[in-house]
Formats: C-alpha cells, sequence, structure tokens
C-alpha cells in the first residue's frame, strides 16, 4: 500500500487535465466533482492510517467534510447557479484545446523542473506526489486563464485549492486541523459570494463572459 | 510588599488609559461625564507614569519589564520594556498629557452636542495610548505596530472636523508622508532582522555589516525625519497640526514628533552604535537647515497654529543639532562633549514639550474665545483674556530663548557643546562647528522676532475684528493645563540644574560619562560665585540681576527725577484722537522687511488691487502678499508631476480591467517565483 499516493497523485492530476480538455460547462462541474471525490479518497485512506498508527480522527473528519463539501454541496450549487442564468453555446476558450493539454503538459515538466531542489520536500529522490499536486495549483490558475463564462473562473478557483490541500497531505501528512477547518469556510464563502456575483454579471451584461467587465474600467 | 514600584505605577498608568479609552465609548451618549471622566482618568493615569518613570530615572536598574505577551508567532514578543531612555520620554510625555488633559476638560467642552465627544476621547486616549507603547516597546515589530498605530490614530485626530476640505487635505497629506517614512522604516527593521536574525531590540548588532549599518542609518534618519518634520521632508507639519483641535496639536507638536528622536537615540545610538563620523554630520546639517529654514518661514506665518508648527520645525532642528554634535564627538571618541551635546539635546527636547504644548493650548484658548487663529483679526487680547496673554508671553519669552525660561538653558547648552566641539585639529569639522553657531544665533534671533510678532500682533494694540473684541477669558481648568506648563518652564529655567541631576544617570548610560561635575558654572543656585569661569553662567543670578537693575533704575529715576504726573491719553495720536485699529501695524507689515532682506528664500510676489478712479482716493484697496512654497514647487510638485504622468500612461495599458490579464500576471508572477527559487 505504499505507493497508493503517487497513483492517487497522478489520477487527481489527470482529471485536471480531462477538466481542460472539457469543453461544457456542466462537463466542468463533473470532472470536478470527480476529482474532489479522489481527494477525499487520499485523504479517507491517510485518514484510517492515521486512525490505526496514531489513533487520531483528525483527517477522517476532514475526509467527511470534503465528501458533503466538495463532492456533494459545491457542486449541485454550481449546477443549480449555471442552471438558472442565460445559456448559449459558444466557445469559452481563447486557444484550441490541444494546445492548451500540451502547454499544461509543459506545466507539469516545469514544476518539477523547479520543485525537484527544494529542501525538505525531496531529499535524495523527488516526491512525485508534491510535483503533481503543485502542478495541479498552476493548472488550475491557467483554467481560470483561459475560460472565458465566470463558473469557469470558480471551478479553477476550487481547482487551485484542491491542489493547496492535497500538497499539504502529501507534503506534511495534512496541515493543521484548525487551519483545514479555517480554509473549508473560506470556500464555502468564496464560492456562495461568487455565485451570487454571476448573478449580477448575469443581470448587467446578460451573459456571464467576464470579458465583459471590461466596460466597467473608468 | 512594596505596591508603588515603578513597574506597577506604569501597569496602573498603562492599564488606567485603557479604561479611559473604554469609559470614552461606554459614556458616548452623555458627552459632558464622558468628557470629564474620561479626562479624569488620563489625569490619573499620566501621575502614576510621572512618578513610575521618575522613580526609573533616579533609581532604578538597568530595565524593567512592565509586561511580556507571548503571542502564538514564533519571532514576535509584545514586551513592554522600560529603560532609562524610554523613561525619560514617558516622563516627557505624561508631563505633557497631565496638562493637556486638565486643558482639554475645558476645552472639549465646545464639542458638546455637537460632535461625538466619546469618539474623540476615545482617539485621545489611544493616541497616547500608542505614543507610550512606542517609546516602551522592546521589540522592532511592537515598535512598529505601535508607530503605525500612532499614525493611524493622529491622522483621525487631525481629520476629526472633517466637513472643512482643508483639514482633510492636511489629513491625506500627514497620512501619505507619514506612511512614507514608516515605509523606509519596514525596510529598516527587515534588514536588521536578516543580519541579526532577531527582532529584540536589546540585542545585538554586531551581525551588521559596516556597509548596512550606513544603509540602515539612512533609512532611519529619513524613516524618523518625516515625523520629526526636518527639512525637507516637513511639509506635512504645517498642514497636519494647525489643521488638529488644539489640545491635540498640543500632543502632536509636544511630544509625537518627539517619537522620532526617541526613534533616532534607540536605533542609531543605542542599538547600531555611532562609528562613522559622517552620520553626526548629516544630522548636524539636516539639524541646521530645519532651525534657520524654519524658524525663517514661521516668521512670515499669519496664522498662529501654523507658526508655531513652523516653529517646531525649527526646535527640532536645535535638537537633531544637538544629537550631530554628540553623534560626531561620539564617534570622535570625545566623550565629554558627546555627553554634555547630548545632555543640551535632551534637554531642549524636555523644554520644547513643555513651551511648545503651552503653546499650542493657548492657541487654543485663542480658538477658543475668538473662533480664529489669523492674527490679522486678533488684537487687544490682553485685555480680554489677561491670563491667557501671561502664559502666552511666557511661552514665547521661553520659546525665544530669553533668560528666566528654559529654551535660554537648553540652547545655551547646546551652544556650549557646540563651541567645545571646536578641538585642534580637523578643520573641516571645526568650520562645520562655526557655522551651526551661526545657524544658531540666527535661529534664535528669528525665533524672538517671531514670537514678539505673535504676541504684540495678536494681544496688544486694539481688536481688529468683532470676534477679538467681543473675546471672553477661557474656563479656569484651561487656564491651568497652560499654566502649569509654563510655570514648568520658569522652574526649570530657573533652576536648569534640576533636569541635568536628573537625567545624570540616563547620559551616563548613554554616553558613559557624567557631566555635573564638568559644569563649572553655579547652575543651580546662586551661592556658588566663586567658580564661575568665563564660559559659565547661571540663568538665576542673570534673572536676580535683572531685577537689580530694573528696581535700581527706577529707584535711580524717582530720585533724580522726582514726582513724576501721570497722564492717561492715546499714545500717538499727535491730538487726532480717532485712531483705530486699522491704523495699527499688521502682521503682514511687521514680517516685510524679513521679507525683503530673505527675498531669495521666499520670493514673495505682491499683489495691489485699486478700485476707483482717483490714484490718491480709492474706493478700496487690496493688498496681497505671497510666498512661495520652493519646497513644495521645486522638490514636491515635480516629482508628483511625473508619477502622475507615468500612471496616466501605464493606466491603461496595466490596468486594462481585464480578469484574464489580472490572472495573468498573477500567473507570471508564480512561475517566475519557481523559476527564481530553482536557479537561486
Amino acid at each position: 500500500m505504499e505507493g497508493y499516493n503517487e497513483i492517487l497523485s497522478v489520477l487527481i492530476l489527470l482529471t485536471s487535465f480531462v477538466l481542460m480538455a472539457n469543453k461544457r460547462v456542466k462537463s466542468y462541474i463533473r470532472t470536478f466533482r470527480l476529482q474532489s471525490a479522489l481527494i477525499a479518497l487520499t485523504a479517507g485512506i491517510m485518514g484510517i492510517r492515521s486512525v490505526i498508527n496514531e489513533g487520531s480522527y483528525d483527517v477522517l473528519v476532514i475526509c467527511i467534510i470534503i465528501v458533503v463539501l466538495k463532492v456533494i454541496y459545491i457542486p449541485n450549487l454550481l449546477h443549480k447557479t449555471f442552471a438558472s442564468v442565460e445559456y448559449k453555446v459558444e466557445k469559452d476558450f481563447y486557444f484550441n484545446i490541444p494546445l492548451l493539454i500540451l502547454i499544461c503538459c509543459g506545466l507539469v515538466v516545469f514544476t518539477y523542473f523547479s520543485i525537484s531542489r527544494v529542501a525538505g520536500i525531496s531529499e535524495g529522490e523527488i516526491n512525485s506526489a508534491v510535483v503533481n499536486s503543485v502542478s495541479l495549483v498552476l493548472i488550475g490558475l491557467f483554467f481560470m486563464i483561459c475560460r472565458k463564462k465566470a463558473i469557469g473562473q470558480i471551478v479553477g478557483f476550487l481547482v487551485i485549492e484542491n491542489g493547496l490541500f492535497v500538497t499539504a497531505m502529501f507534503s506534511t501528512n495534512g496541515m493543521p486541523f484548525i487551519v483545514d477547518m479555517g480554509i473549508f469556510i473560506d470556500i464555502i464563502t468564496a464560492v456562495l459570494i461568487m455565485g451570487i456575483i454571476v448573478f449580477k454579471i448575469n443581470d448587467e451584461f446578460d451573459s456571464i463572459d467576464i470579458n465583459k467587465l471590461k466596460n466597467l474600467r473608468g | 510588599m512594596d505596591l508603588f514600584t515603578a513597574v506597577n505605577l506604569l501597569r496602573c498608568s498603562i492599564l488606567l488609559f485603557i479604561t479611559s479609552a473604554s469609559l470614552a465609548l461606554i459614556l458616548l451618549k452623555w458627552h459632558k461625564l464622558c468628557n470629564i471622566v474620561s479626562n479624569i482618568i488620563c489625569i490619573t493615569a499620566s501621575i502614576f507614569g510621572i512618578s513610575g518613570s521618575l522613580i526609573q530615572l533616579l533609581a532604578g536598574g538597568e530595565k524593567i519589564l512592565i509586561a511580556a505577551i507571548k503571542p502564538a508567532i514564533p519571532i514576535l514578543s509584545f514586551d513592554i520594556v522600560l529603560d532609562r531612555l524610554s523613561a525619560f520620554f514617558v516622563l516627557g510625555l505624561c508631563v505633557l498629557v497631565l496638562c493637556v488633559s486638565i486643558y482639554s476638560i475645558g476645552y472639549v467642552s465646545h464639542y458638546y452636542g455637537k460632535r461625538n465627544v466619546g469618539l474623540f476621547n476615545f482617539l485621545y486616549s489611544t493616541f497616547i495610548l500608542s505614543m507610550f507603547l512606542v517609546m516602551t516597546a522592546g521589540n522592532a515589530v511592537f515598535f512598529f505596530i505601535a508607530w503605525e498605530a500612532m499614525a493611524v490614530l493622529s491622522y483621525y485626530l487631525v481629520v476629526f472636523e472633517s466637513e472643512q476640505v482643508e483639514k482633510q487635505r492636511a489629513g491625506t497629506l500627514y497620512i501619505i508622508m507619514t506612511h512614507l517614512g514608516t515605509a523606509l522604516l519596514m525596510i529598516a527593521f527587515m534588514m536588521m532582522y536578516s543580519y541579526t536574525g532577531s527582532f529584540d531590540l536589546a540585542g545585538s548588532s554586531a551581525a551588521i555589516p559596516a556597509s548596512a549599518r550606513n544603509i540602515l542609518f539612512l533609512l532611519f534618519l529619513i524613516g524618523f525625519g518625516v515625523k520629526a518634520g526636518v527639512i525637507p521632508v516637513h511639509i506635512w507639519l504645517p498642514y497636519a497640526h494647525p489643521a488638529a483641535p488644539g489640545n491635540v496639536s498640543a500632543l502632536m507638536s509636544g511630544i509625537m514628533i518627539k517619537t522620532a528622536v526617541y526613534g533616532l537615540l534607540r536605533f542609531v545610538l543605542v542599538y547600531l552604535g555611532v562609528e562613522n563620523t559622517w552620520w553626526g554630520v548629516t544630522i548636524l546639517v539636516v539639524g541646521m537647515a530645519s532651525a534657520v529654514l524654519g524658524v525663517a518661514y514661521a516668521f512670515v506665518e499669519k496664522n498662529i497654529k501654523k507658526l508655531l508648527a513652523y516653529s517646531s520645525i525649527e526646535n527640532i532642528g536645535i535638537i537633531f543639532m544637538g544629537l550631530g554634535i554628540a553623534f560626531i564627538a561620539f564617534s570622535q571618541k570625545n566623550g565629554t562633549i558627546g555627553a554634555l551635546a547630548l545632555a543640551a539635546s535632551l534637554f531642549h527636547t524636555f523644554n520644547h514639550t513643555l513651551f511648545k504644548g503651552g503653546l499650542f493650548l493657548g492657541a487654543g484658548s485663542i480658538h477658543y474665545s475668538t473662533h480664529t487663529i489669523n492674527m490679522e483679526q486678533l488684537g487687544g487680547l490682553i485685555k480680554k483674556m489677561p491670563v491667557t496673554a501671561v502664559f502666552m508671553l511666557g511661552g514665547a519669552l521661553s520659546i525665544s530663548a530669553i533668560v528666566p525660561f528654559n529654551g535660554f538653558a537648553s540652547e545655551w547648552l547646546t551652544l556650549q557643546s557646540i563651541f567645545g566641539s571646536i578641538l585642534p585639529g580637523n578643520a573641516a569639522l571645526n568650520i562645520l562647528a562655526i557655522l551651526s553657531v551661526a545657524a544658531l544665533a540666527i535661529a534664535g534671533a528669528l525665533a524672538a522676532a517671531t514670537f514678539v510678532k505673535l504676541f504684540g500682533i495678536s494681544f496688544l494694540g486694539l481688536g481688529r475684528t468683532e470676534q477679538a473684541d467681543h473675546a471672553k477669558e477661557v474656563p479656569a481648568v484651561m487656564n491651568v493645563g497652560t499654566g502649569v506648563l509654563i510655570v514648568l518652564c520658569l522652574i526649570l529655567g530657573l533652576f536648569p540644574m534640576l533636569f541635568l541631576k536628573l537625567t545624570d544617570k540616563l547620559v551616563v548610560e548613554l554616553a558613559g560619562q557624567s557631566i555635573i561635575g564638568q559644569l563649572k558654572g553655579p547652575f543651580l543656585f546662586a551661592g556658588y560665585l566663586e567658580q564661575a569661569t568665563g564660559n559659565a553662567i547661571s540663568p538665576f543670578m542673570i534673572f536676580v540681576a535683572l531685577i537689580v537693575v530694573i528696581l535700581g533704575v527706577l529707584l535711580v529715576l524717582r530720585l533724580v527725577g522726582g514726582k513724576y504726573i501721570e497722564r492717561k491719553y492715546g499714545t500717538w495720536d499727535c491730538g487726532f484722537e480717532a485712531l483705530n485699529s486699522r491704523m495699527q501695524y499688521t502682521a503682514t507689515g511687521f514680517s516685510k522687511p524679513v521679507e525683503i532682506v530673505f527675498r531669495m528664500l521666499f520670493r514673495p510676489s505682491r499683489e495691489l488691487k485699486v478700485e476707483g478712479e482717483h490714484l490718491y482716493h480709492p474706493e478700496s484697496m487690496d493688498y496681497k502678499v505671497s510666498t512661495e512654497p520652493i519646497f513644495e514647487k521645486y522638490i514636491y510638485a515635480p516629482v508628483l508631476q511625473l508619477v502622475q504622468a507615468v500612471s496616466k500612461k501605464t493606466k491603461y495599458a496595466i490596468q486594462t480591467g481585464s480578469v484574464h490579464r489580472y490572472l495573468m500576471y498573477i500567473f507570471v508572477a508564480v512561475l517566475v517565483l519557481l523559476l527564481y527559487n530553482r536557479i537561486a
């Protein structure tokens, strides 16, 4: 069971590639749900190990919160938000998908290159799980850049958060319980606010294309 | 079990200031009660503070820990530490707060029912507390937090009457300038940490290399210089100090700008240690420029509070001159002169706290009863407000360094130390010292002229407006507050040795030498005449001699001239008997000759508008004189224009309004940082 975290981290990274290749907003949300489920699985395995080894239930509780929050609640909320704004099928990205995938590959290589020397993370051999999860952060940010519609930005933001969470998990077996709880509360607030703002943008511009926000410039 | 130790007294003091602030908010709705309660608690707190710091100055050991708060953040500790240097400044703060709080009981009454008195007293108490913490912080981060709190709270006090546009502008200028200084201090503290690995102020600076020390010195000098208001970073001071309410401007001018002196002493002298001569030379030159230019600008000012603010620049300049001479002497390993100059500088710091506090309170009293601080609209106040007039006169005499008052003692000591620093060898330093003597002399002369103008135009003669004619004496509590300060000025002026004895241990700690034995003159009482040498002077003896001479002359006149007859009539009216206030010397007229002599500096422009057909019998004449603010015009305006031009150009190139573009910036920054981490 030792290699499980590498396998899981690669799977999580793969979901982010899938996300990048998605064309429809609905499939963004679906892929995000899948990614969160994988993260919950990782946390679950780690949680069980920590219950057996140290008798601490913290990680297991966090696993349950992830399932409730990121696998069930937030995706549903996003679905609801998206269903109630005006829907137009149009190209949602600036570059074509193959190019985006290639850039993502480049990002992973770049992360490998830059992380490989960080002291404490990779002594002697490179911790590929950390490389994969840091790549997840960068891909999430890149996803925000290359999508036009506001839902894309929300999903990208959530992917960044997922990336940070798994980085912490893989490098130090999770952050202190109180820190994780704080981050979750932040996430809920952020998603709620962003959901409301999507409505506002839709009301104001009859579209959720955030490029239209340029018109607000003074 | 001894209850009255310095630690307990100062703990009480801090707790009382906190109580005062919170009670001010609780009693928000009862304006009068809130003001009286809050100020009485502040008075009690400052009495505790005075006694605590006196004990520490006179009897205390190295330093005492008042409180230690350990937060969860590793390198931080919120230690409140009181050593002698802190005790000296806390003493100055508490003496001033005592008087200003007594004064405020009366002064704030004109806000009753009009403004939020609770908020005002909350800001007032927390502002005092923040200064207290600046002076006692044991950790650079804590110092920084207190320093920022002080800047922000004083900003809110400056803009307290926020509906007036010029006060808003003064506040904005103040907050921008003070943040520039704070930014430099932040860099300095980070440099400190990066070399020594500690923010502890009592720590050693041995790990800092020589080149970094020089940079640190410059950062500290400019960073603290902005707060002190030295030229050329003074431009906020003449706007912010007059904009604040009277009691707050007394605190700002009296003690807030002294926190910068504290900072320089704490960080440069105690922490870094003076090694390079050019440090002292720089401070001395800055001090000279501030002293001369500050008082020159004060002289042409018509607004009383603005005049006092410019005069604060002058006095900070004199304090800096003393510091500069001390630093030069320390770097030359000349302990005696260093100790003398340091004592002079500390003495002037304390004196300025007393008399500038008193003068600003007096200006507040004038505003309280006439609702104006423009000298051209005052006049004749000595008959309406005799007590205020006497105290203003005392303050004016102190600040002009006239004998029985304390300004003389400290300026004399400064002059002595400059003369003493002229030693055989080192010609360049000697020339500088001679120049600084000249600068101090001209500053003193102009200061005297400035305060002749302030007192003469606003208190003597006839009232120029209705407001001046209907002025009434202010409530007694206000006069008590001002009076205590001026009486202290007189006591310290007559017996300067009291002060020098008080700070002797501090001077020994900082300079390694006591100066009391070195002083040859009879400073304390007039009984030691035989020890007097050429340099010695006894203010008390001069005062006695002055009285004797005046009495003697009167007696002789009486004996020689016989009985004289007293007639009461209008002076110099040549029988015309219809002199009115328009025939008096105006403030503008009074400063005109100096303005003409120094027209290089002032670049005056005049404008005469005549209405009516006949040149010699016009219907009305309007004469305006304005001086050119050279620092604003030639230093700040070009910089501002450049910034504006650049930001106008880059505004649409960088800030496009596109969310994607902004995200791109973050993305690129992250990638570059990762790359930097890999390569470095």
